[in-house]
C-alpha cells in the first residue's frame, strides 16, 4: 500500500469485472477506465464438421469442442458462413442459456485476460431483478468451473451509480432490450421500487427496420456486399453481392440486418426536445445516410417519428417509469432520488434522450424537489457505467473484506450469495 | 548538463556546467550570455503568439539544481500476499506493496465499523420481549435484518421476507426495533432509552405525501394565493404608514398650535390672511423634509437606572448641522448650554430643543417654497412675456407679519404656505 493509495482509498487486487448485458458482456481488469472488451452478447455456433478449415482454427480465436463449432466477438460473428446459427445467452436481463454463456467466459479468459482465472476475483454485475437460482448458478459456475479465489455480484444500477459518485441515486438505464428506473439508497437497490419498461434500442432497431422496410430499402449487410457504386440521392442502389457458396442462416441474416439498421439508428435518430410534432420536425435540418448496398438519401421528420417511440408511451417512457419507480420510494428518500439522477446505458446516447428525459421528468417532479441529472459527457463512461461502477469498486481498500472467498464458498456453498450480495 | 541541446546536438552553450552562482550569482554571466544569442526576426505572416513559442526563448539554462537523488535505486514494489483482518475468514488476497514497508495490518480494516444491534436468549424473549402481533422468529429476522443493513430501516422493510411474514411498513419495523431495543436497554440499566412515535412519523409522511402530491394547478393556485396575501399585506402596510404619516403631523400641527397660542396671550396676533392656496404643488419634498421634524429623545423610562442628565443628551441622529443651530439659537436666547437637569427643566428643555429643530426644518422648507415660487414666476413670465405674476405679499416671507416666534432678528414664518398636510392650519 502507497500512501497516495490510502488517500484515494485504493487499492487493486487483480480483480476482474464482467457486465453482462443483451447487447454485449463487458470484461475487463478492475481500476481500469474502460473494460478490455466488448463481447456481443451472440454465440454463432455451427456443426463441427465443415469439411473446409477455417483459418480461424489456426489462430485459436474458436473454441473447437465437437461435435459444435462455436464463434464469439464481432470478427467471427460478422462473417457468414455455412451453417452457422446465432443465439443469444440472454433472457430478461438475467443469464439463460449457461453453456453459451461459458464458452463467452471460456473466450473472456483465454483472449481478452490472458491470465489464468486462479489468480483474479471476479466482480460480476447483475440486473436487480436477477433470480436466486441463478445467482447462485453463477457462483457456482464461478467456483467450481474457473476456481476464482473470490467473487461478488453487485446489481448493475447500483455500479453506476458508484460510476457516477453516487451512492444514493434513481438510476436509468437504457439499453438494448428495456429501460428500468432503478432507485439505490447507500450502495442498496430498492427492489420492491424498480420500474421496467421494455422499451430500448433493440425497440428503436425494430420501428426503424419496419419504415425503412416500409420505404422499400434494401438492407444488404456490409458483410454481403462486394462492391458497390457512388450513386445520386435515392438513386436504384447498383452493387454487387459476395459470391457465397452456400446460403447464410436465417438467424445471421436478421443479426446482421439487425446491425445495419443499428448503425442507422445510431447516426440518424434525434429525441425531440419536446413531445413530437410533424410540423416543428420537418423544418429541422435532415440527415443523409448511406446504407451498405451504397443507396443513400435524406431523413428528415422520420428521426424523429421514430425516436419519439421511447418517450410518447402514457406507461412506458422513460420520464414515466422515473417518476413512478420515485413515487414507490418512501417519501424521505424521494428528495434524495429525484436530485441525483443518473442516467446510463447504450440508448441513452440517442441524441437528444437527455434533455427530453430531463423536460419529461422536471415536469413530473414534485414542485417542492430540486431535480438533478447526472449523465456522463463520454459516450464510453455512458455505455459501460455499470463496468466502470464495478471497476471502482473492485479496487477499493474498503470493498476488499466483502468478497466471497473461495474458503468461504467451500464451507458454507452457494447459498450464501443471497446473504453475502445483497 | 543533460540538456535538451546536448540530446538535439546544437551547439554547446556558452554556460558552463549549471552551479548555484550560474543560477544566483553575478550578472556578468548572464549577459555574456545573452549577448551570443542572436535575435531572429519574426517571418512575415507568422503569429506573433506562434513565434514566441518557437523563438521568444532567451536560451536561459531551465531551472534545475543539481540534486543527490538522481542516482538513488527506486524502491521495489511487489505483488504481495495479505490478509484483511476485516474479513471474517482469512482469505488471502493480492496487491503491491513495498516489502520496505514491512507487514502491517490492512490500512483499511480500521473503516470496518458496525452497529451494535442488541441481542436476547430465548429467556429473555420469553419474559419480556413477547408482544401481540411479533413471533420471536419475526423478530429475529428484523434483528437479522437491522444487523446486516446497519439500520437503514428503508432497505430492511424492502428485503423483508414477505413469503414467510406479512409486508410490515418500515414504520412497524422502527416501531417494534426500538421497541425491543429499549427494553433490553432499560433491563441492562441504562437510563436513557428512545422511544419511537410511530403514530406520528405515519402523520408526518401522510404529511409529506401531501405536500409532494399536489398536482401543479394546486401548487400554482396556492402560489397564486399567497402572492393576494402578500399584495393585501403591503397594501395594509402602506394605509398604515400613511395614516401614522398623518397622524404625526396632527400632533406635531397641534403643538404648534399651542405654542402660538401661548404667544397670542402675550402679543395678540394678526390675523392671518388665508390666501387662496394653489393646490397642485409638488410638495413630496417639503413633506419629506418635515416627516422628520423635531427630536425623538429616546424614552427612559423602561430602561433601569439612569442619570437624568442623560436623557438630555441629543440622539445621535441629531445632525452636526441641527446640534450647531440648537446652541447658536440657545446662545442668542442667552440659555445655558447644559442647564441642571431637574424633572422639569429636563422635560423642558428637551420641547424647546425639539421645537428649535422643528423650526428649522420648518424654515428650510419655507426656503424650498419661495425658491420654488420665485422660480415659477420666473417660468410664468417666460412663457408669457409681458405679463408679470404678482405674488400676493402674504406669500413672501419677508412682508408676512408674524411676531410669534421672534427667536431670532429676522421675522420668521412657521406656515409653510400651499402645502397642505404641513401645519398650516396653526394659524386658521
Ligand atoms: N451512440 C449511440 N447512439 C445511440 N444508441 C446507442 C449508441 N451506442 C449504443 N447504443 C445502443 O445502446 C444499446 C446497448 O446499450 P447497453 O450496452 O447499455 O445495453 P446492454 O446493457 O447490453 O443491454 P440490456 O441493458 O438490455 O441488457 C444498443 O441498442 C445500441 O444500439
Ligand atoms: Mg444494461
Amino acid at each position: 500500500m502507497s500512501a497516495s493509495g490510502m488517500l484515494y482509498g485504493g487499492d487493486e487486487i487483480g480483480a476482474l469485472v464482467f457486465d453482462p448485458g443483451h447487447h454485449s458482456l463487458r470484461v475487463g481488469y478492475a481500476q481500469e477506465d474502460t473494460p478490455k472488451a466488448e463481447i456481443p452478447a451472440i454465440v454463432g455456433i455451427a456443426p463441427n464438421d465443415t469439411p473446409k478449415i477455417e483459418p480461424e482454427t489456426k489462430e485459436g480465436n474458436t473454441i473447437t469442442q465437437s461435435p459444435w463449432k462455436y464463434y464469439i466477438d464481432t470478427t467471427y460473428l460478422h462473417t457468414p458462413r455455412p451453417n452457422m446459427e446465432l443465439h443469444s445467452y440472454m433472457k430478461d436481463g438475467m443469464i439463460e442459456n449457461w453453456d453459451f454463456f461459458e464458452k463467452v467466459v471460456d473466450y473472456s479468459y483465454e483472449k481478452i485476460i490472458q491470465s489464468a482465472s486462479e489468480y483474479h476475483p471476479v466482480l460480476f454485475s447483475e440486473s436487480p431483478w436477477n433470480q436466486r437460482q441463478k445467482r447462485e448458478k453463477l457462483t457456482e459456475l464461478m467456483f467450481e468451473k474457473y476456481k476464482v479465489p473470490a467473487f461478488y455480484l453487485v446489481k448493475n444500477a447500483a455500479l453506476a451509480a458508484f460510476a457516477n459518485g453516487r451512492s444514493t441515486a434513481l438510476v436509468i438505464d437504457s439499453g438494448a432490450t428495456h429501460t428500468t428506473a432503478v432507485p439505490v439508497l447507500d450502495g442498496y437497490v430498492i427492489s420492491n421500487a424498480v420500474v421496467k419498461s421494455p422499451l430500448g434500442g433493440d425497440y428503436l432497431i425494430l420501428r426503424s427496420r419496419e419504415m425503412l422496410e416500409g420505404l422499400g430499402i434494401d438492407l444488404t449487410p456490409t458483410a454481403l456486399v462486394s462492391s458497390k457504386e457512388i450513386l445520386r440521392d435515392k438513386e436504384k442502389p447498383k452493387y454487387t453481392k459476395k459470391n457465397l457458396s452456400f446460403l447464410p442462416t436465417n438467424s445471421w441474416m436478421v443479426y446482421m440486418v439487425k446491425k445495419t439498421v443499428q448503425d442507422f439508428q445510431q447516426s440518424v435518430l434525434q429525441v425531440s426536445e419536446s413531445p413530437y410534432d410533424e410540423r416543428l420536425a420537418a423544418s429541422v435540418p435532415t440527415v443523409n445516410y448511406e446504407f451498405p448496398t451504397g443507396y443513400h438519401q435524406d431523413f428528415g421528420y422520420e428521426r424523429f417519428k421514430l425516436a419519439e417511440g421511447l418517450f410518447d408511451h402514457a406507461m412506458l417512457g422513460a420520464g414515466y417509469i422515473a417518476a413512478t419507480s420515485a413515487g414507490m420510494c418512501d417519501v424521505d428518500v424521494r428528495p434524495a432520488l429525484y436530485s441525483s439522477v443518473v442516467l446510463t446505458g447504450g440508448n441513452s446516447l440517442v441524441q437528444g434522450f437527455s434533455e427530453r428525459l430531463g423536460k419529461d421528468l422536471s415536469s413530473r417532479t414534485p414542485g417542492s424537489m430540486r431535480l438533478k441529472m447526472i449523465a456522463a459527457n463520454g459516450t464510453v463512461e455512458r455505455r459501460f457505467g455499470a463496468w466502470v461502477g464495478g471497476s471502482i469498486l473492485a479496487s477499493i481498500g474498503t470493498f476488499q473484506q466483502m468478497w466471497i472467498s473461495m474458503q468461504e464458498y467451500q464451507e458454507s456453498g452457494k447459498a450464501q450469495i443471497d446473504r453475502k450480495c445483497p | 548538463m543533460a540538456d535538451v541541446r546536448d540530446i538535439m546536438e546544437l551547439d554547446q552553450p556558452v554556460t558552463p556546467e549549471l552551479t548555484r552562482e550560474s543560477i544566483i550569482g553575478s550578472d556578468k554571466l548572464k549577459k555574456r550570455t545573452f549577448s551570443t544569442t542572436k535575435t531572429q526576426r519574426r517571418p512575415e505572416g507568422m503569429h506573433r503568439e506562434v513565434f514566441a513559442l518557437l523563438y521568444s526563448d532567451t536560451k536561459d539554462a531551465p531551472p534545475l539544481f543539481p540534486s543527490d537523488t538522481r542516482m538513488r535505486r527506486p524502491r521495489k514494489w511487489e505483488w504481495m500476499p495479505f490478509t484483511n483482518p476485516a474479513r471474517t475468514d482469512s482469505a488471502v488476497f493480492y496487491h503491491w506493496r513495498r516489502p520496505s514497508d514491512g507487514p502491517k495490518e490492512y490500512p483499511f480494516a480500521k473503516f470496518n465499523k458496525k452497529i451494535d444491534i442488541p441481542t436476547y436468549t430465548d429467556a429473555i424473549y420469553q419474559q419480556h420481549l413477547q408482544t401481540e402481533g411479533w413471533t420471536k422468529e419475526e423478530t429475529d429476522h428484523l434483528m437479522d435484518l437491522a444487523r446486516r443493513f446497519d439500520l437503514r430501516f428503508i432497505i430492511m422493510a424492502d428485503k423483508y421476507d414477505t413469503e414467510k411474514y406479512n409486508k410490515r411498513s418500515i414504520e412497524d419495523l422502527k416501531e417494534r426495533y426500538y421497541k425491543v431495543s429499549g427494553i433490553l436497554a432499560k433491563s441492562s440499566g441504562e437510563r436513557k432509552v428512545y422511544h419511537y412515535d410511530a403514530d406520528h412519523e405515519r402523520r408526518r409522511k401522510e404529511q409529506l405525501k401531501r405536500l409532494y402530491d399536489r398536482t401543479p394547478e394546486q401548487i400554482e393556485e396556492e402560489q397564486f394565493l399567497i402572492n393576494e396575501l402578500k399584495k393585501i399585506e403591503a397594501r395594509k402596510k402602506e394605509r398604515e404608514r400613511k395614516t401614522q404619516d398623518l397622524q404625526k403631523l396632527i400632533s406635531q400641527a397641534d403643538s404648534q398650535a399651542d405654542h402660538l397660542r401661548k404667544a397670542d396671550k402675550k402679543i395678540p396676533k394678526k390675523k392671518l390672511a388665508n390666501p387662496t392656496r394653489p393646490s397642485r404643488v409638488d410638495t413630496s419634498h417639503i413633506l419629506q423634509a418635515v416627516e422628520t421634524a423635531g427630536i425623538k429623545f429616546p424614552d427612559y423610562k423602561n430602561s433601569g437606572v439612569s442619570l437624568r442628565s442623560q436623557r438630555m443628551k441629543l440622539p445621535a441622529n441629531v445632525g452636526q448641522k441641527k446640534s450647531k443651530g440648537i446652541e447658536q439659537l440657545l446662545q442668542e436666547m442667552e440659555m445655558e448650554l447644559n442647564p441642571i437637569p431637574t424633572e422639569e427643566v429636563c422635560q423642558h428643555f428637551n420641547e424647546l430643543r425639539s421645537d428649535m429643530v422643528l423650526h428649522m426644518e420648518l424654515k428650510a422648507a419655507l426656503t424650498s417654497c419661495e425658491f420654488e415660487l420665485q422660480s415659477l414666476r420666473h417660468q410664468y413670465e417666460a412663457l408669457s412675456p409681458g405679463k408679470t405674476l404678482t405674488i400676493p405679499p402674504q406669500l413672501l416671507s419677508s412682508t408676512t407679519e408674524n411676531d410669534g416666534m421672534k427667536l431670532s432678528g429676522n421675522p420668521e414664518i412657521i406656515d409653510v404656505v400651499g402645502s397642505p398636510g404641513t401645519p398650516s392650519g396653526a394659524g386658521t
